[in-house]
């Protein structure tokens, strides 16, 4: 998977995927993988780049709180979600 | 008569904003709900008066987007930019926007205002967004918006009268064309300039090559929009969408097209833009501009209520054991608190049946009118409490938002068959009748996991096979019970007949997911709305719209069929037998009863000598009949499922609507077609037919315990709705899936009978 488009200013070594924040985890969406039209479909739902998450509850399909909202969401092979823990909500 | 309304305004917002709310707030709830043309878009309209001015409100389907993926979104696209004919143009649109979640809200917004129609936003849920120590600046955002933003809380109808003001100002503007505004880099937007009148030049070059005349393509160029989304939409979908329609060139101009949008997308590459990722880079790039100062989050998040009951309801155990009990609750109460409702039914139509047959003469026309129509029907009629029931639960759970928290919670089971949870709710509703089960898999966006969900839901066992069941159990099971009577054997019967269904429809789920219909298990992103108490107003609305579509269907579909069998098994009513021998012996002895005192004691001796002929000349008329005929033609391939030819007859019968199947069996049981599935005591009177019944050759009993069980077993998987086909038909466009669905769901009805009915017949103990 190609990790060229992440922002600036981050290293890829801090990224890590999704699944692996424990609930009550904050953390900041760096970059989503997947095909296109998938990517696009999350993005709208505002799970892109740069949004700041939190773990709500873990496991497959997790639960995470996204600008007051609440989504579930499964990651995969195909579409998966890499952040960087820690991040200020 | 209502008069014709001035302007149109067409209300669009994300899911779970209140949208439902503000629409009913505005139109009241005489609401008509119908179809745009060709797909089963639901399209809902209603009537407001803005300042003595009237206006039709359209409500569009809930989207996050305007990007259409899916025959839904390219309606929403389409009614807006007034390309919808039954619609018409659009004067103003109505945005609805969740104060708690500005940020995705205005993201759809952003797609809106490039549309070029006046826009008003209505601003909601800002008092829950407050209870949740947000702060919220309304006049900043109209100002940075530049568009009319009112405040409104549609559930409590606050602010509904300054919304209709702005409404008023809004289509009275409309004279002059609304400023496009768009958020995309301008060298994106010179390509989508060139792109647009590249089309049209070419639309005009193919109208004037066909015809010679003058096109008109000039006036109907493909919107502005329209070329941006073709530019965006990688998957092909918009153009392949906007061909279908003749609407993006003729049918040789394909390949030009995708060339000039690939070039397009190959030059935005080498500038740095990137298709589609573009998009929301730009999009949220404004939404930030327009929201800068507009809300403050609190330091410190509020724990909500809705967060305490999810810690609950979507816990690993607590959470689906809510959801078994939940499930559990809501099909007894189909069952128990319908009954005293389907028996009430079923008198009225009794009273019908009998109020018409005594004002017929007897003959063919009355038998037509009370056992064809009033009985045909009435047999479909009386399923509409548990109808009615059943969306009543499935319209308060999805009103409340719980029905979001189980797709969350099986979407863990729906993995495993190669779906996800977005299937169950679709699945769930076939429970009560595929149609709208079928219809419910709008929501799936990937198109082979819609048409899984689609092939699959008719396996559910619906509510018009459960009188098959209740009468079948109730004759040939045992009723037995174990662990001091917590456990039926009926019961238990009765449990694996739905069990069935679903491991069918988990199995071929699982096959259509690796051969026909291979692909990925679908990604799952879903959002778990915030709880709330469900509106009576928009539950009741639900109900009656889906009770109203099962009475329609009872009124046509279901009359046309009953038709049908009724004259199959009445005709041609001219039987050598009857004519020569029963009706001679029937008549002597109503001579003779006529002859003897009414208080004679052979007299009931020779009444009940006189039924039994003229119940043997109704099966004889049976027997000769079209459908008796058929029967005795396919007995050799029902024989290996051990039916014989009258429960052939029955079952041929029932595969326009497998409802009509206990009216069936009643006439080919001489109990007179007026049986009733919902009267226990012509329930008892079936059962006691059926336990008598006799195989015309050995004289041995047609009826066991394996042979009830392969006419259930038969029941539960086979394809016998054509309502349900013709629903596949529409929401695949093909005539492919309703032929493949027929013929998969009747083989394996067949196999499975048989093996049930061979294996039965070899175990010891049954």
């Amino acid at each position: 998977m190609s990790l060229n488009n992440i922002a600036s200013g981050s290293g890829v070594h801090d990224l890590i995927p999704i699944h692996l924040l424990a609930p009550g985890q904050s953390a900041q969406v760096g970059h989503v993988a997947g095909r296109p039209e998938e990517i696009q479909r999350l993005e709208e739902l505002g799970f892109r780049g740069g949004a700041a998450i939190e773990m709500v509850q873990s496991g497959s399909p997790c639960i995470i709180r996204l600008a007051g909202q609440k989504l579930c969401f499964r990651a995969d092979e195909l579409l998966n979600v890499l952040v960087r823990r820690g991040a200020t909500m | 008569m209502a008069q014709r309304p001035t302007y149109t305004i067409a209300l669009i917002g994300n899911p779970n904003t209140g949208k439902s709310t503000l629409f009913t707030a505005l139109a009241g709830v005489r609401q008509r709900v119908g179809n745009y043309p060709g797909v089963t878009v639901e399209k809902k309209l209603g009537r407001l008066d803005l300042e003595g001015q009237p206006c039709q409100l359209v409500d569009l389907p809930g989207t996050y987007s305007l990007a259409p993926r899916s025959p839904d979104e390219m309606v929403a696209v389409d009614v807006l930019l007034g390309r919808q004919a039954d619609v018409g143009a659009i004067d103003a649109v109505l945005s609805i926007v969740d104060a708690g979640n500005l940020e995705r809200n205005l993201y759809l917004l952003s797609q809106v205002l490039e549309l070029g129609v006046p826009v008003v936003v209505a601003l909601n849920m800002g008092d829950i967004a407050r209870s949740k120590g947000m702060q919220l600046d309304a006049a900043r955002l109209r100002k940075q918006l530049g568009v009319p933003v009112v405040e409104v809380q549609a559930n409590r109808r606050l602010g509904v009268a300054q919304l209709k003001s702005a409404l008023a100002a809004a289509v009275q503007s409309n004279d002059q064309p609304a400023k496009q505004q768009s958020p995309f880099p301008e060298a994106f937007q010179r390509e989508v300039n060139d792109l647009q009148r590249a089309l049209s030049a070419h639309a005009i070059g193919v109208a004037n090559r066909s015809n010679g005349q003058p096109s008109v393509a000039t006036d109907d160029a493909l919107p502005r929009y329209l070329v941006e989304r073709l530019l965006l939409d990688t998957t092909g979908y918009v153009q392949t969408a906007l061909h279908a329609d003749g609407r993006a060139g003729g049918s040789d101009d394909v390949e030009p097209v995708a060339e000039a949008l690939n070039a397009a997308r190959q030059r935005l590459a080498d500038a740095g833009i990137g298709v589609p990722a573009i998009e929301a880079q730009s999009r949220y790039a404004w939404v930030a501009t327009v929201t800068d100062g507009v809300v403050r989050h609190p330091d410190n998040p509020v724990v909500t209520r809705s967060d305490q009951i999810d810690r609950l309801l979507t816990h690993k155990v607590w959470g689906t054991a809510v959801f078994a009990l939940t499930m559990m609750i809501v099909f007894s109460s189909v069952f128990v608190a319908a009954d005293p409702l389907m028996g009430f039914v079923d008198d009225v139509i009794g009273a019908m049946g009998a109020a018409v047959e005594s004002v017929l003469a007897p003959g063919p026309f009355q038998s037509l009118v009370v056992d064809g129509m009033i009985g045909g029907v009435g047999s479909v009629l009386i399923f509409l409490p548990q109808i009615l029931i059943l969306f009543f639960f499935l319209s308060v759970l999805e009103d409340c938002g719980y029905m979001a928290r189980a797709a969350y919670l099986m979407d863990k089971l729906m993995v495993r068959v190669g779906l996800s949870g977005k299937s169950f709710i679709p699945l769930l509703s076939s429970f009560a009748c595929a149609i709208p089960g079928v219809m419910a898999a709008r929501v799936i966006e990937n198109r082979r996991d819609r048409l899984t969900t689609i092939l699959v839901a008719p396996l559910m066992s619906c509510s018009a096979r459960l009188p098959v069941y209740v009468i079948l159990i109730g004759a040939f099971i045992p009723a037995q019970a174990y662990l001091g009577g917590l456990v039926q054997l009926q019961g238990l019967t009765l449990f694996a007949m739905y069990l069935l269904g679903i491991v069918a429809a988990a199995v071929v789920a699982l096959v259509l997911k690796r051969t026909l219909l291979r692909g990925p298990t679908p990604p799952f992103v879903m959002e778990l709305p915030a709880y709330k108490w469900p509106s009576p107003t928009n539950v009741v609305l639900r109900m009656a719209d889906r009770g109203w579509a099962f009475v329609y269907r009872a009124g046509t579909l279901i009359m046309a069929v009953s038709i049908l069998v009724w004259a199959a098994s009445y005709y041609p009513h001219n039987s050598t037998v009857v004519r020569d021998t029963l009706q001679p012996r029937a008549d002597a002895l109503t001579a003779q009863i006529d002859a003897l005192g009414a208080d004679t004691p052979d007299r009931d001796d020779l009444v009940q000598q006189r039924d039994e002929v003229e119940h043997a000349i109704a099966a004889e008329y049976q027997r000769d009949s079209i459908l008796g005929r058929l029967g005795h033609l396919i007995e050799p391939a029902v024989r290996p499922l051990g039916w014989d030819w009258r429960i052939g007859c029955a079952a041929i019968a029932s595969f326009p609507a497998r409802e009509v199947v206990m009216g069936a069996l009643g006439v080919i049981y001489n109990l007179g077609s007026d049986i009733d599935v919902g009267d226990e005591s012509d329930q008892e009177r079936l059962a006691a037919q059926m336990r008598a019944a006799r195989w015309d050759d050995s004289g041995e009993p047609v009826y066991n315990v394996p042979v009830a069980l392969s006419i259930m077993v038969f029941f539960a998987l086979c394809a016998q709705c054509a309502s349900t086909l013709v629903i596949i038909r529409r929401e695949t466009n093909s005539w492919g899936w309703p032929v493949f669905t027929f013929v998969y769901m009747t083989s394996l009805a067949y196999l499975m009978a048989m093996a049930t009915y061979q294996i039965g017949i070899r175990l010891p103990t049954i």
